[in-house]
């Protein structure tokens, strides 16, 4: 299968040629498709954690918040020099935006490295509440900051001639001419879905290789993997990093698209819509959850006109599903036998876990 | 030359002494067997050449080198691969791709290689499916090459962990009890299987086996433990007639 990246390059074209039909559609609709496109960011790269290497992560709405805030405190605060360097163009805002969404994504995947290199050691559920914790203190730290708003949100920045800098307009300076410079709207259709087709290629090609089944080998049994050769930390860390980076990458889509960020956007019940999707999709399948992270968009949208009842068929319909199909949309199958573990088995586990 | 030596390996769990001050060694390009019965520290031995464990006293070396220090996968790079005695399989992969997981550490397409298919990338993944194709099919294992690893049949799920582990490119093989489970037949082929791997590719082969048949019949040596500490050593037809060994397995004679 040589033409991969041919295929990337005809879904780039066609996305480009849908984009400029973008005008045209309905600015409430092209919302809905915006966030499809994020969440789908989010989903597969936290399917890689998830689904494919099988470390059960909560934190993924902090990664994000981490490349919104990141990219949108770059894009507000060198707005300026920005400006004067790159201009008002087309290649300079794309410029622009390429490098302010990889720092924010950087600066995820470093958060990605701190918190993976200890926490992996951990494994299923201490992980999963190990990530919560992460991410729910990089959303107070947040809520802490003032330079990027604190509590209040994120909209820009007010530059006074005098050289003052506020996120409020300032009483005093009521004479002083300023500036305002909002998070500028550069996520559109464009963008959004260039991320998405990259991290989807990016990933079934990986996956498809040799080296990307060391991953699913760390999934199904790391004592195997390792007998193997894998070094299954450096994997798992790995795919927190990839996973990371493009989690603060769909956050800096997120925040120059929405213009506002808030610390509670990234509250863990965001973390745990996207690990609706993965699951919803089936560990492991980039097709399912590309398609489960957009249906779980546009349901809650088709549903606002039953508003009080909402929540309640979108909970039911996940509970059917996974009775239905505890495996996903197109998740690999799961053995529900329980694999008989005999008694030398158990202690040569519990004394692995002790090295 | 010895290719591994236990240098005066003990390993205590706790108050357990699991295997007492062991010495022993496996030669190029031989074929050693270990038994003794059940709880002996056979696996536990297994586990410290690995890096599973490291001993509490005494010394590893393989060839030359102390390899105490290492983890069970630089372990591997160095050249020692394993079975395991309860089938340890990818579940989700399938049986080609099981061999695939081997190549992992020898393939030179990384992460970035990988991603984006870089030079190099096709002509490496092709060579990697044809050595994959000749390993299976050694095994006759190549007609069920796409089939789900655990749908596979006892035997044959035995035989793909034995391919799993060449596909590292040992120069010792660790099998512990590959005859598990197996019917008599089986156990025949297997057998030659296993005198086949070693010629062919020139590995030492150390094996734990509990079917006395298969133990007598192919290894040059065989070591003999219980409770952790070596009672017997020599050639098949010697440890047979040790009464030492007679009462570790069948308790004392009657007076």
């Amino acid at each position: 299968m040589k033409n991969t990246k041919i295929l990337l390059l005809i879904s780039i074209a066609v996305i480009f040629g849908i984009n400029m039909f973008s005008g045209s559609i309905n600015s409430y609709y092209y919302q809905i498709i915006i966030y499809c496109g994020i969440n789908i960011v989010l989903a597969t790269s936290l399917n890689l954690i998830n689904g494919y290497t099988g470390q059960f992560s909560l934190g993924h709405a902090g990664f994000m918040a981490i490349g919104a805030y990141v990219s949108a405190a770059l894009s507000t605060y060198l707005a300026p020099t920005l400006l004067s360097v790159l201009g008002d163009g087309v290649i300079g805002r794309a410029i622009w935006f390429i490098a302010v969404l990889t720092i924010g994504g950087a600066g995820a995947a470093l958060a990605g490295i701190i918190v993976g290199v200890p926490s992996l050691r951990l494994k299923g559920d201490y992980l999963a509440i190990t990530t919560l914790g992460f991410s729910e203190i990089i959303r107070v730290v947040i809520q802490n900051l003032n330079v990027i708003g604190a509590s209040q949100g994120f909209r820009g920045l007010y530059v006074y001639d005098n050289g003052v800098r506020s996120l409020e307009m300032v009483p005093e300076l009521s004479n002083v001419t300023f500036r305002f410079y909002d998070i500028p709207k550069y996520t559109d259709f464009f963008w959004a879905f260039l991320v998405a087709a990259i991290i989807i290629f990016g990933i079934t090609n990986l996956m498809k290789s040799t080296y990307g089944r060391g991953f699913i080998a760390v999934k199904d049994d790391e004592i195997a993997a390792e007998a193997m050769g894998i070094n299954t930390t450096r994997f798992k860390v790995t795919a927190f990093i990839i996973g990371a980076f493009f989690a603060g990458v769909a956050g800096g889509l997120y925040s120059h698209f929405l213009q506002y960020i808030n610390p509670e956007d990234f509250n863990f019940l965001r973390s745990i819509e996207i690990v609706a999707m993965v699951i919803l999709g089936g560990m492991g399948s980039t097709l399912g959850v590309v398609i489960a992270a957009i249906v779980l968009t546009i349901l809650p949208e088709l549903l606002r006109d039953v508003q009080q009842y909402r929540m309640i068929i979108y909970a039911l319909l996940l509970i059917v599903m996974m009775l239905l199909r505890p495996q996903g949309l197109f998740g690999m199958k799961i053995d529900r036998k329980k694999k008989k573990i005999s008694p030398l088995d158990k202690s040569d586990a519990v004394l692995n876990d002790k090295k | 030359m010895d290719i591994l030596t236990l240098n005066n390996c003990t390993i205590k769990f706790g108050g357990l002494t699991a295997v007492d001050s062991l010495n022993a060694n496996v030669q190029e390009n031989e074929l050693v067997g270990l038994i003794g019965p059940n709880g002996a520290g056979k696996t536990t031995i297994f586990n410290i050449i690995t890096g599973v464990y490291a001993p509490t006293e005494g010394d590893v070396l393989f060839n030359g080198e102390s390899i105490i220090k290492y983890k069970p996968y630089q372990v591997t790079h160095k050249g020692i691969a394993r079975t395991f005695q309860n089938i340890r399989l990818c579940q989700s992969l399938s049986v080609k791709d099981n061999v695939k997981v081997s190549y992992n550490n020898s393939c030179k397409s990384k992460l970035l290689s990988s991603i984006f298919q870089l030079k190099g990338y096709h002509k490496e993944e092709k060579e990697i499916d044809d050595e994959i194709h000749e390993l299976l099919k050694m095994f006759d294992l190549s007609v069920v090459a796409d089939e789900n690893a655990k749908n596979l049949p006892y035997g044959d799920q035995r035989k793909l962990e034995i391919v799993r582990a060449l596909a590292t490119k040992p120069k010792l093989l660790l099998l512990d009890e590959p005859a598990a489970g197996m019917n008599p037949s089986e156990k025949r082929n297997l057998m030659q299987l296993i005198e086949k791997v070693k010629d062919k590719f020139n590995i030492s082969i150390l094996l734990v086996e509990h079917d006395m048949n298969v133990v007598m019949g192919i290894c040059e040596r065989i070591y003999v433990l219980e409770y952790g500490k070596k009672i017997a050593e020599g050639k098949a037809e010697e440890i047979q007639k040790d009464p030492k060994v007679i009462e570790a397995y069948l308790g004392e004679p009657p007076k």
